[in-house]
């Protein structure tokens, strides 16, 4: 029980501090007014971010393969993400359009199927790999692999949403379209628009833009609301639509049946064999009697 | 020169100087080097060869850059053209002090990228793995596992296409991928299986030390340390910048403790350890040197010209001889590794005597 709730004290610490280190242009106006940031600090803020967000991503890296300790796990891992990091290999050798990318299908359903500390570690340590193989290993990477790790994470909560409404379908016997490869798809969806909006956070701040589009100090928390959805809306909005809409149609064409062999699989992979123990004073009461 | 830690100390002296300079003649000078260097390793790279040109993508990078900030930031005196009307975004004056300022963010992102694929030319993944330090033990064996098997499945993909096109599956529509992907994905997991079962016939994680139950101190530390880190980042934002440095600073002390802590818990052998050879020691020493020259407070030395702002106009920035002959610094790697190229080196001892029919051991 101790040890539950410092697991979670710490994947919520750690998820809220890299948090904070992103969302900083948002909550900065509303603790100070004081000049002298934004472009001033152009040159220290990407590595502080990178430092700071790197340290967020190591404990919960450390947390989360706390209980790896597991053959069958670790082999799972390793082997899903060679397969995910294939895809992605695939992807930018044969490049498809916009920002269509394979990887998040197969991490929103292993975090779905096989809970969210997988789920984490499949979308950091996809990114890590897939990094490592393609040459993208830059200071960008604690950014995506801390991004894909929660797309990955999050994934679980929708078992709250679905398990009762698929619950209530088998209750009312209606047939129809599948709800919780609908709400997948979903899922997939909004994180296309949320990938893209989280890893431009890495630059904007930075980036001498129009007047009302690009940070400035001494803006209020909406107006910085304002002027980052306008950045967003005439810079990234077609390419994260078409990353959003490759999610969902990817999700709704292979969804069901990789979900089912990831189920399938996770019988044999998610067990462990507690011999169990004879009471050992009868054992040896039996032993010296008989 | 095969000391991953060379290789590294070298990587981070060119992120540090590409990160504290915005002058584009300082920023040539440090792309020269890096392209120079990945030029020497081009035929003795033990790493990895990319999927894609680093020149095109580069030249990607650099016209997109100037373009995109010439296009959507109107500021500076030196006015090319105007564009018309009241578009979003593109409609004002483009102008040359917009087209610099976007290629000099071009050529600081092309630095970090080609610096990287540099390390990653360098090293073998092998090398670039055992860099995770020893509180990552599981993952670091999950990636070993995961880059070992990547060329596996690459081959087994390409294994299963052929299979379905001999059967005469056609690619038309999306869900004709199904096919393809459910084989990789089923071939996969059950190869997870038996290397599950593998691992545990050889004994993986089955010792106390390694499978045994977590301790609770080295997470006291990292927790703490990670508030730590948040507490100083609020406080280095909002209201002084030192104190929130040293809450910061404490921050890391803590989270290294616990990840000290944490790695004492994990034993690791390593069979093959990378000794450290007079060429490394070099790289070391030079590579500290160029971050002592350009981060210590050093009387005498004008640094100034490391700044450079190409707004409200244009003008040339200015270059002091002594930090451009203190980049130069960061081609030592690349001439150890050229002049272990020369063609007298060719072969290594063992290789010689073998070659002249005298294989002694």
């Amino acid at each position: 029980m101790k040890s539950r709730i410092f697991s979670l004290a710490i994947y919520l610490a750690a998820t809220l501090s890299g948090m904070m280190v992103l969302l900083y242009p948002f909550f900065l106006p509303v603790l100070s007014n004081r000049a002298g940031y934004g472009t001033f600090r152009a040159g220290e803020m990407p590595a502080m971010m990178t430092l700071l967000l790197g340290l967020c991503l190591v404990v919960l890296i450390i947390e989360a393969q706390g209980k790896l300790m597991n053959t069958k796990l670790i082999a799972l891992l390793g082997v899903l993400v060679a397969i995910n990091s294939a895809l992605r290999f695939i992807e930018t050798a044969i490049p498809g359009p916009g920002g269509f990318t394979p990887i998040f299908f197969l991490i929103i359903l292993v975090g779905y199927a096989f809970g969210g500390r997988i789920g984490f570690l499949m979308g950091a340590f996809t990114m890590f790999v897939s990094a490592l193989v393609t040459g993208g290993v830059g200071p960008w990477l604690p950014g995506q692999m801390f991004t894909a790790g929660w797309v990955g994470m999050s994934a679980i909560f929708l078992k709250l949403f679905i398990e009762p409404l698929m619950l209530r379908m088998k209750q009312k016997n209606t047939t129809g379209i599948n709800p919780e490869i609908l709400a997948l798809a979903i899922y997939g969806l909004l994180w296309g628009f949320l990938y893209g909006a989280i890893m431009n956070l890495w630059q904007w701040p930075f980036i001498m833009g129009v007047q009302g589009q690009s940070w400035q100090v001494g803006l209020g928390f909406t107006e910085t609301i304002r002027h980052y959805l306008a950045y967003y809306l005439v810079t990234s909005l077609i390419w994260d639509t078409i990353a959003a809409i490759g999610n969902l149609l990817l999700i709704l064409a292979f969804g069901a049946a990789t979900l089912k062999a990831l189920r399938r699989f996770k019988k044999r992979f998610v067990f462990n064999y507690i011999p169990e123990a004879e009471p050992i004073s009868k054992t040896m009461h039996e032993e010296f009697s008989g | 020169m095969k000391q991953p830690w060379a290789w590294v100390a070298w990587l981070v002296a060119v992120l540090v100087l590409l990160s504290i300079t915005r002058n584009p003649l300082y920023l040539v000078i440090i792309l020269l080097c890096i392209f120079i260097v990945g030029f020497s390793l081009r035929e003795s790279g033990s790493g990895l060869l990319r999927p894609f040109s680093l020149w095109k993508f580069a030249l990607w990078i650099l016209a997109f850059t100037t373009v995109f900030n010439a296009l959507t930031s109107h500021y500076g005196q030196t006015v090319l053209f105007t564009i018309p009307g009241n578009l979003p975004l593109l409609s004002g004056d483009v102008t040359l002090e917009a087209m610099v300022y976007g290629a000099t963010n071009g050529l600081i992102l092309i630095g970090m990228l080609a610096s990287f694929m540099v390390l990653s030319l360098a090293l073998p993944v092998r090398d670039l793995i055992n860099l995770i330090p020893r509180p990552f033990f599981p993952v670091a064996v999950v990636t070993s596992i995961a880059v070992t098997y990547l060329p596996t499945t690459l081959r087994q993909f390409q294994q299963i296409r052929e299979a379905q096109a001999i059967r005469g599956h056609q690619m038309r529509t999306l869900r004709d991928w199904l096919p393809l992907l459910m084989p990789l994905l089923v071939g996969g997991l059950e190869h997870a299986m038996q290397l599950a079962e593998a691992m545990t016939a050889r004994g993986f994680a089955s010792t106390n030390s390694v499978a045994g139950g977590r301790q609770v101190l080295p997470r006291v530390f990292l927790l703490f340390g990670v508030v730590m880190l948040a507490i100083g980042w609020i406080y280095n934002l909002s209201v002084n910048q030192t104190m929130g440095w040293i809450i910061i600073a404490a921050g890391v002390v803590l989270i290294t403790i616990g990840l000290w802590q944490e790695g004492k818990q994990s034993h690791r052998t390593t069979y093959h350890r990378r000794t450290w050879g007079w060429q490394d020691i070099l790289t070391l020493i030079v590579t500290l040197c160029i971050l002592a020259i350009f981060l210590l407070p050093i009387p005498g030395l004008n640094r100034s010209s490391l700044y450079y702002d190409p707004y409200p106009k244009l003008s040339s920035p200015s270059f002091s001889p002594i930090l451009g002959l203190a980049m130069l610094g960061l081609l030592t790697p690349g001439y150890f590794v050229l002049s272990r190229n020369h063609p007298g080196d060719k072969y290594s001892n063992a290789e010689k005597r073998i070659l002249n029919g005298n294989p002694r051991l």
